[in-house]
């Protein structure tokens, strides 16, 4: 087995080599599958996702689920976890709390950055399939609808850009001198307390912030600066994805 | 259709990542395959102080602190490398010679590769740990190079090449980068800097071929330290395991195996997951060295391990899985002492030949034992016997012994000849350990320190190293270390970290005059109150001041105030680290090991007489008939106006003349205290006992004048009876606070069968019942157990009875289900300790949670948290076992000292027999010792027992009638003993009490 979190002071060097403030390597292509109105893949680290879009599409009358279904679009998140995503071979029901939290966090987060009050009486249908999980979860299915949905070309006010944020040390460790961690992989999930956060844009205006592990008060601000900061280096990424998707539609046209 | 490939190329990180796929198999026997990526970087340094480049590109943390470079710009020189050199060690040199790296006369700039320290935590966690410890020592300059994570180290395993050929191989590029990469910035400096050798330590002999074809500088551990100053001294400390498998290995017609190979892990396992084997900690018996015992859950009475075949290689303390023998091989506890120096005297420490487990004399020994269980016929009273078949865990240690002078040859004394000998532990329990040395001569007569590295199947012994020695046997400084060492008391002066968490003001410090000072908030000034501390004779460290006063409406108010530590030690820095892992002061007879730093304990917390203190105070609305009618908790200040020892107190208090505040307060006090023992008693709490004595030293050599039995004063009972109600109060307010996390203190009834023998005992020789349903019931019979003749006698069988019982624990209270948390010796619903934070460590915890239970202060993650709190207690419990013990035997050496060239007759009393011995315990030293069959004649006289009855009877050469409870006369002298040169306390039988 190899080491733990707790040989992060010897050389300031995390479990895969990285600094606190580097990110994994993010990668991510659109328009991946033509049968979709949008689509992406994409990569952090080990984590890999496949999203589709479909819609907005009229919507289909269930029964009236669709409470906000009236003058503005509703926004629907799908997750299926493969079964040979984790460590451990296992299948995951409907309704695991976990999945079912992280599909309302996707909506809500996309329900106030999406214009749908364009779309009334519709329904966007967002489709996250998880091939392989090694941390930041939410983030990267965050980042990957962001991309499938702009490939689908539905109107929204900026790039929902996401990462996670962790600290060196746990909390009953209570470490003072803990240095804040960026992009966490499941082994430090593991081990270290961390958030997940997603920016809209450049700005620092918070869309979405998660903390479901303790730590001290005092860690929290650092980390929440360190994840925001990451959040920008993620959109940097992705609006780079999306200016060489754009570049190539473009010259093909030219043709 | 566009693809999924990743475009790799395209991406600028690409060519340094790689990935690490590994596969592990889980507890559940389940396997996975795990792939964690590896981010390759350039910009790890090297950490020399010579170089400038790797300076430039250093990481910095999150706050932009440079971590300082480690490793010397000067580096020792030895022959081979005058230049100087730094060491880079593969793993089995760490694994081999842990100890010769901790020395601190060599084994300085080190650096440790992170393919060498991942393999370490594999194979030794243990080692691994006291790795880290190096890396954060200041002075060693041990650097951990994180070589797998640097582009230019990294190396990937090749087809059909095994991990440990490739981590050699990384080992190996690794030193190779850092040699030239030093000649390369030594070079770009341009000073006259000089260039250290970097050389790999290996014992691996196609290692160390590897690296000489590679042209990098290596050496084996054993060539090297053979280069150093001290080599003989080091030499002995590389482990002689390695070496003697390898000559094994060549002589390839393996010896032949003396024990039972040992289960594999996962027919351990499952066995015990079935109910086929049992797991538990192997015990040796203190009176027969071939006897031991496992606890398991299954079974109410401890399983026997009879002989050395079953006991199968554990050691005192092991985790051992057992298999339960067929119930015609059941046997009986023996009734038999064997010891194991008497037994096995003249072995040859190099025999390895012909030699067999179990000594033909050691086979009579057991064997007797058996005919006696036949003899009787009564096979009621075997027990279920089972043999060791694995060990889960061992929990080897160092151990404190002296050489065994008969297994050194005459001619290596001289000569500086390696050769086996053997060591005898101090402790009885541990076998002999064969160790091999090059000091034969020089450390006969000397404590010394070794450990043990294996237990082979083919050695009779287990084979240790040499570590150090502790200087002659019986000097006082040699043996207070032993003992130290022994009971694993930490007694090193506290490190620098530590003493920089003090106060800055150090003696000059005092409770801020300004009643604005932050520490004044939240804290009520009591110094008005007539406060004073009653102590032993001598006491420094005060931790507990009373008071009392009369209320206008006939009630009393009671205030306990406690030392105020936690205000002083804040959770999680370094001394507060330091006190959790000493656990507790230990006090010896002449010498007292500090949990906290002398300017806490002995000043600035201690609550002395004339000065203002913290406090942290109960007080307590009291009726005259000692029923509490109200009770709340604050943090004080206090001025104490008295500091009074027990016996001044107690003068004070019989003295009808003193009318003054204080006095009267201790009068209250007295009656209150006498009506809450007096409820106690009828509650059910047992007064126990135990040998106590104390001695008497001169106070400038310490040198034991006397032994004294202690005298018992009301005011000890006083001072008692009000410290278990304050931690009686602060249990119940901090459980109420923290249900799940607070910090208590248990005690379990004990098992019913842990009283078969002594009542069967009782009933025998004195026609008493024990009665043990409940602690009233047991408290009732013990107090019934009188011998008019005798007034003795019943606190003899209160102390056999104290050691029928459990041991008293912390723990958290989450852990355990309320009724569990009864303290059966004070017949207590609920108890924690809270009167002694200066001395103890659980009551420092108890002080933070009750200040956050009365909204004080914000309570600390590290006592919220379970997991940390179990492993604080698993901690302290161990370590006040520990002090227990070792003040123990502190008295025991000098009860020895002050009888030294003495020979006095004293009263005993036979607590226990033997078929070939007895045990008599003398009140007036608080010894306890036996006399065996040869002792009472020059020749052994014949015997024979009558275990029913519990009577030996000699004839021949002596004839003598022992039986259990009796009281005899014994002669207590002093004997050297033979051949060790250690020094005994001996008791001879004088007269049997009424013969
Ligand atoms: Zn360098």
């Amino acid at each position: 087995m190899p080491l733990d979190t707790s040989t992060y002071s010897l050389a300031l060097l995390r479990l895969d080599g990285r600094r606190w403030n580097e990110l994994r390597r993010l990668t991510a292509q659109i328009s991946t599958q033509a049968a979709a109105d949008g689509s992406s893949y994409l990569e952090m680290g080990n984590t890999k996702v496949i999203c589709t879009v479909t819609g907005p599409a009229e919507g289909k009358r269930t029964g009236g689920a669709g409470t906000g279904g009236g003058n503005e679009a509703e926004v629907r998140v799908e997750i299926g976890i493969a079964g040979f995503s984790g460590v451990d071979r296992k299948r995951r029901g409907r309704n695991d709390k976990r999945i079912s939290e992280m599909q309302t966090t996707i909506s809500n987060t996309f329900a106030s950055s999406l214009f749908t009050h364009l779309y009334p009486h519709s329904t966007i249908n967002i489709n996250i399939h998880i091939l392989s999980q090694d941390g930041s979860l939410l983030a990267a299915c965050l980042n990957a609808s962001t991309l499938a949905l702009i490939d689908a070309g539905i109107p929204m006010r900026n790039y929902i850009c996401a990462c996670t944020a962790g600290s060196t040390s746990s909390h009953s460790a209570n470490d003072e001198a803990a240095d804040p961690l960026l992009d966490l992989n499941n082994l430090e999930e593991q081990e270290l307390p961390f958030l997940t956060v997603a920016t809209v844009g450049e700005s620092d205006e918070v869309a979405v912030l998660v903390l479901e592990t303790r730590v001290q008060m005092g860690r929290l601000e650092g980390m929440l600066a360190v994840g925001v900061d990451g959040c920008k280096q993620v959109r940097e990424i992705l609006d780079g994805v999306v200016r060489r998707r754009g570049k190539r539609i473009l010259e093909s046209a030219a043709v | 259709m566009t693809s999924l490939k990743r475009s790799l190329a395209s991406d600028p990180y690409a060519s340094n990542i790689s990935s690490k796929v590994y596969v592990r198999s889980t507890k559940s026997g389940k396997v996975q395959k795990i792939v964690r990526e590896v981010y390759l970087r350039q910009d790890i340094p090297c950490s020399s102080k010579l170089c400038s480049a790797c300076l430039k590109t250093a990481p910095r943390d999150a706050s932009g602190t440079l971590p300082p470079f480690v490793l010397s710009d000067t580096p020792a020189g030895t022959k081979e490398f005058p230049q100087g050199h730094y060491l880079v060690p593969d793993t089995n040199a760490l694994l081999n010679a842990m100890d010769l790296f901790e020395h601190n006369s060599a084994f300085y700039d080190v650096i440790i590769l992170q393919t060498v320290l991942e393999e370490l935590r594999n194979r030794s966690l243990p080692l691994y740990n006291r790795l880290i410890g190096l890396t954060k020592s200041e002075d060693k300059r041990f650097y951990v190079f994180f070589n797998d994570f640097r582009l230019e180290t990294y190396v990937t395993r090749e087809v059909g090449e095994s991990i440990n050929d490739r981590n050699d191989r990384a080992v190996r590029k690794a030193v190779h980068w850092y040699s030239e990469h030093l000649t390369q910035s030594v070079k770009t400096a341009g000073q006259r800097k000089i260039n250290p050798a970097i050389v790999m330590l290996s014992d691996d002999k196609d290692n160390l071929s590897k690296a000489k074809a590679d042209g990098i500088s290596a050496s084996s551990l054993e060539k090297y330290v053979a280069g150093l100053e001290n080599s003989d001294q080091l030499l002995d400390m590389i482990s002689v395991a390695k070496e003697n498998r390898e000559m094994k290995d060549a002589n390839a017609k393996a010896a032949e195996n003396l024990y039972q190979e040992y289960f594999s892990v996962s027919k351990m396992m499952t066995g015990v997951k079935n109910g086929t084997l049992h797991q538990g900690i192997f015990n040796v018996s203190p009176y027969n060295y071939l006897e031991g015992s496992v606890h398991v859950p299954a079974f109410d009475k401890s399983l026997l391990v009879l002989g050395r075949e079953n006991i199968n290689r554990s050691v005192q303390g092991d985790v051992v899985v057992i298999e339960i023998l067929p119930k015609d091989q059941w046997k009986e506890p023996s009734t038999k002492i064997i010891e194991e120096d008497t037994l096995n005297k003249n072995e040859n420490p190099d025999a390895e030949d012909g030699e067999q487990v179990v000594t033909e004399r050691e086979r009579r020994a057991l064997q007797e034992e058996v005919k006696q269980v036949h003899s009787k016929g009564t096979e009621g009273r075997a027990q279920p016997t089972a043999r060791v078949v694995g060990v889960v865990k061992r929990n080897w240690r160092q151990y404190v012994g002296h050489i065994d002078e008969s297994s050194v040859s005459q001619a290596a004394k001289q000569s500086r000849k390696q050769q086996m000998v053997f060591l005898i532990p101090m402790d009885k329990r541990i076998p002999k350990i064969r160790v091999r040395t090059r000091q034969a001569g020089e450390i006969i007569g000397k404590r010394v320190l070794v450990t043990i590295d294996s237990w082979d199947r083919d050695s009779r012994y287990p084979v240790g190293h040499f570590v150090r020695s502790l200087g002659d046997l019986e000097t006082k400084g040699a043996e207070t270390e032993a003992l130290l060492l022994e009971y694993d008391v930490q007694y090193r002066p506290f490190p620098k970290a530590v003493l920089d968490c003090l106060p800055k003001e150090g003696h000059n410090w005092i409770v801020p005059p300004s009643m604005d000072d932050p520490g004044w908030v939240n804290r009520r000034d009591l110094r008005g109150l007539q406060i004073c501390s009653i102590d032993p004779i001598g006491c420094q460290d005060i931790d507990d001041a009373l008071h009392a006063r009369p209320l206008p409406n006939g009630n009393f108010e009671v205030g306990v105030h406690i030392a105020d530590v936690s205000h002083f030690v804040k959770p999680n820095n370094a001394m507060d680290a330091e006190a959790s892992i000493r656990g507790t002061t230990v006090y010896l007879v002449d010498k007292r090991i500090d949990m906290l730093p002398m300017l806490l304990g002995t000043d600035l917390c201690s609550l002395k007489p004339y000065v203002e203190r913290y406090a942290f105070s109960a007080i307590w609305e009291i009726t005259p008939d000692a029923e509490i009618v109200n009770s709340e908790f604050t943090k004080s200040v206090i001025k104490s106006r008295e500091a009074f020892s027990y016996q001044d107190a107690q003068n004070r208090v019989d003295d009808a003349s003193q009318q003054d505040e204080l006095t009267t307060a201790m009068r209250t006090l007295l009656m209150l205290s006498k009506k809450f023992k007096q409820k106690r008693m009828d509650a059910g709490a047992l007064s126990l006992s135990s040998p106590e004595v104390r001695v008497e030293t001169e106070s400038e050599t310490s040198d034991p004048i006397d032994v004294k039995t202690k005298e018992h004063l009301d005011t000890m009972s006083l001072v008692e009876e009000f410290m278990l109600l304050a931690n009686c109060s602060v249990a119940a307010k901090i459980y109420d606070a923290f249900p799940q996390t607070a910090m208590l203190r248990r005690h379990g009834a004990p098992p019913k069968t842990n009283f078969e023998e002594l009542a069967n005992q009782l009933k025998v020789k004195r026609n008493l019942e024990l009665k043990t349903d409940s602690s009233k019931a047991l408290a009732d019979s013990l107090d019934a157990c009188v011998d008019p003749q005798e007034p003795f006698f019943n606190t003899l069988v209160r102390i056999m009875a104290t050691r029928c019982m459990m041991s008293a624990e912390y723990f958290c209270s989450g852990t355990q289900a309320y009724p569990e948390f009864r303290h059966y010796g004070l017949a207590s619903e609920i108890y924690t300790h809270f009167t002694s934070p200066i001395r103890r460590y659980a009551d420092l915890v108890a002080h933070r949670q009750l200040a956050a239970a009365i909204d004080y202060e914000q309570l600390d993650a590290s006592v919220r948290s379970k997991g940390k709190l179990e492993a604080v207690c698993k901690n302290i419990n161990v370590r006040h076992r520990n002090a227990q013990q070792a003040g123990r035997a502190s008295i025991e050496y000098y009860v020895g000292q002050a009888l030294k060239g003495r020979i006095v007759e004293e009263e005993g009393f036979v607590m226990k027999v033997f078929s070939n011995g007895f045990v008599v315990f003398v009140p007036r030293f608080g010894i306890e010792s036996l006399i065996r069959l040869r002792d009472l004649a020059d020749i052994e006289p014949e015997s024979t027992f009558d275990a029913e009855n519990y009577i030996l009877k000699t004839s021949g050469s002596r004839e003598v009638e022992v039986e259990l409870f009796e009281k005899v006369v014994v002669r207590i002298s002093d004997v050297v003993e033979e051949g060790t040169g250690k020094r005994k306390v001996k008791l001879e039988l004088v007269k049997t009490g009424s013969k």
